[in-house]
């Protein structure tokens, strides 16, 4: 951590902050330059709140050098964390493909869904039983009962199921069910649902929230590390801009910045990150030719009767046609899609 | 056009906007809600202006069904605007890479540059005579020097030359000297100089505005080409947001809705759009495999000792390898890299 003083800092100023820094246990490297005086505090100063000198006479500003977060960076875990998912392992060699509809709507809808990604070349199936809908008139979500819709899809497909928890209190029924718990974009920073998952041994899907920034995102994710969960899955999903064209702005940048700060897997979806079905395919192969660890894609078998985000899901058709395009972009990034198999019945 | 009125509204007022449509040599389209009555002006619309309507007492808003510009318009031109540029196209199968530093600095450098980007597979160079920099204090370019070195070092190499125009008194100067002329993100609402670049038959290269929609972009383009240019190639350079993980957020979704609503050619700068030489490459790939027509990147062959820009040139080294990253990722998606080898004049 780095002290700045202020050029009016006095020397009793830069004695006191010096005495503060060594009283937490820190070590101190002074440096005076010609118009301010820095005080380097040097020792384990992530959970050190900046503040505690912030407040200080004479002090302009304090830096931070080393990250905020401890068990997410790569600093610490320098090699990419690989953790399997019944059937495949995220973060290898192999893609995560994560695809389904927005909500399970019904028994019929969900299972014929199922059976049309996997087919595609899905390795994972999403449907959200509770949905964090903007307005509370809109479709809520069939809440257990769509759960028992997924177990059946999974038990004929064979595929996990990723599926959102909104609320701590559905964390006991959840983990029984799904095979990753989502925890939506508007959630990233519900400290205490972040809690409770890190308590559970169930992989979690993180999404980075609408505004949040990608340190933010990080911690987050540490919140749930510090649990003792360490199956977490990083998830881009798009950032609020001025920009209106798009429903999210697609941070890309984000997917290489987050995999030189963090060993955990990073993975995109272009269906909330653009808002509109006819660029979800080139934002899908971008991610990948960016290095992404995987996709979360929505897909509906009628998007245009879809109860909630129709504008952005995929037909089956196209998913299908999204996945071969994919397929040629990993192929040259040295990774792969499932193999895809024939239906289990 | 689309007029929404007041809940409230009287039929006066309803009636008071019909006739100003009716004025504008348009015809009114009266659709009565539950709750509010909407009326479509329907005819040729895209130059009347919105606030004719929005001043009217009873109205709530305008809406624009129609896009504001017209001859930058897919609509308009549904098939893609291809132009050649000394040795290759744009706009085409093929995808050009325009490379070089962010200034010219020395004669020495830019020649050294020059050579070392073509040998590594660049189609075009790059490099800033007069440069729009943050602080006054900053290295300000080398003038009519710098185009002079740039010249020498196109006919030492036969690469064609991109360099930005800031002003347009220096509009006579450039066209004498440049094959392409750059307009910064800074003056991409520089009204003035859009419109004296329309009256020239140079090919240009416009870049977004930090905090420009694709759709005033686009309004920008039509400044161009109102004027009779029609060799404009847009460039998304990473718009402003809140991240500060990265100079800017590279709108990837720009690529495929540009592509959506204009003819145009659309590159992407992945040098502006991360700020950081590490992110680069992986956000050069996503562009290609998004479906970008160009790439343009800076390389220094000491970045550590540039005037500007350091911290996101390649060296020489990476673009070359970059390069070959590319043309992968350009097969992966049915398009090739530039084959032809520019010969000296």
């Amino acid at each position: 951590m780095m002290i700045i003083m202020k050029s009016s800092a006095t020397p009793q100023d830069v004695e006191r902050v010096i005495a503060k820094v060594k009283s937490v246990g820190l070590a101190v490297h002074l440096s005076q330059g010609v118009e301010a005086t820095i005080i380097g505090a040097i020792g384990e100063t992530h959970s050190l709140p900046t503040d505690q000198f912030e407040v200080m006479d004479g002090v302009e500003a304090v830096q931070r050098i080393t990250q905020p977060y401890k068990l997410a960076s790569r600093q610490f875990h320098p090699e990419n964390s690989v953790f399997p998912i019944d059937g495949f392992s995220v973060g290898g060699e192999e893609l995560a493909l994560i695809a389904g509809p927005c909500a399970v709507e019904s028994r019929s809808q969900i299972i014929e869904t199922a059976h049309a990604v996997k087919e595609a070349g899905a390795n994972a199936l999403r449907g959200g039983v509770f949905k964090p809908r903007t307005s509370p008139y809109s479709f809520q979500g069939l809440g257990e009962e769509g759960l028992e819709y997924l177990a059946e899809a999974r038990e004929q497909t064979g595929l996990p199921v990723v599926v959102e928890i909104m609320s701590q209190v559905q964390v006991a029924l959840m983990v029984k069910c799904v095979d990753v718990l989502q925890v939506g974009a508007r959630n990233m920073q519900n400290f205490n649902l972040l809690r409770v998952i890190g308590e559970t041994q169930t992989p979690v899907l993180l999404k980075r929230g609408l505004s949040a920034s990608i340190e933010e995102l990080l911690m987050s994710a540490e919140y749930i590390l510090a649990g003792g969960n360490k199956q977490v899955l990083l998830c881009e999903r798009g950032i609020r801009t001025f920009e209106t064209a798009t429903r999210n702005t697609t941070d890309i940048n984000a997917i290489p910045v987050l995999k030189s700060l963090t060993h955990l897997p990073v993975i995109l979806d272009p269906s909330h990150s653009t808002g509109h079905f006819d660029y979800v395919a080139a934002i899908a192969r971008a991610a990948v030719a960016a290095g992404a660890d995987g996709l979360i894609v929505e897909v509906h078998p009628d998007p245009a009767h879809a109860m909630s985000d129709g504008r952005q899901s995929l037909k089956p058709e196209k998913f299908t046609a999204m996945v071969k395009q994919v397929s040629q972009i990993a192929e040259i990034m040295d990774r792969r899609l499932a193999s895809v198999q024939a239906p289990v019945h | 056009m689309m007029i929404i009125m007041h809940p409230g509204a009287t039929q006066e007022q309803v009636d008071h906007v019909i006739e100003h449509i009716e004025e504008q040599h348009l015809s009114a389209h009266t659709i009565v809600g539950v709750e509010q009555t909407i009326i479509g002006a329907v005819g040729e619309s895209h130059g009347v202006p919105t606030s004719i309507f929005e001043t009217l007492p009873g109205v709530l808003a305008v809406q624009r069904i129609s896009q504001p510009y017209k001859l930058a318009s897919r609509q308009f031109h549904p098939e893609n605007s291809i132009f050649p540029l000394d040795g290759f196209t744009i706009g085409s199968e093929e995808i050009p890479i325009i490379a070089g530093p962010c200034s010219v600095e020395s004669r020495s450098q830019i020649i050294e540059v020059a050579q070392a980007v073509k040998e590594a597979g660049a189609n075009a160079l790059r490099g800033g005579v007069f440069k729009p920099r943050t602080s006054p204090y900053a290295f300000q370019g080398l003038g009519e020097e710098g185009l002079e070195y740039m010249a020498e070092a196109r006919e030492l190499t036969g690469l064609p030359i991109v360099v930005e125009v800031m002003a347009v008194s220096q509009v006579p100067l450039m066209v004498k000297y440049v094959d392409v002329l750059q307009i910064g993100a800074r003056n991409m609402q520089n009204f003035n100089l859009l419109r004296a670049i329309g009256d020239t038959r140079t090919p240009v290269l416009l870049k977004r505005g930090m905090s420009a929609m694709v759709e005033d972009l686009l309004m920008a383009t039509e400044y161009i080409l109102a004027g009779g240019n029609e060799r404009v190639m847009l460039c998304e350079r990473g718009i402003r947001t809140f991240e500060t993980a990265t100079r800017n957020t590279t709108d990837i979704n720009a690529i495929p809705v540009l592509q959506s609503l204009t003819h145009l050619p659309v590159v992407l700068d992945p040098s502006h759009s991360t700020g950081h030489a590490d992110y680069v490459t992986a956000v050069a790939k996503a562009a290609v495999a998004a479906g970008a027509d160009g790439i343009i990147v800076e390389v220094h062959q000491d970045p550590a000792h540039a005037m500007s820009d350091g911290r996101q040139s390649l060296t020489p080294e990476s673009f070359a390898s970059m390069v070959r990253k590319l043309k992968a990722v350009a097969e992966a998606v049915d398009r090739c890299l530039v084959s032809r080898v520019p010969s000296p004049f």
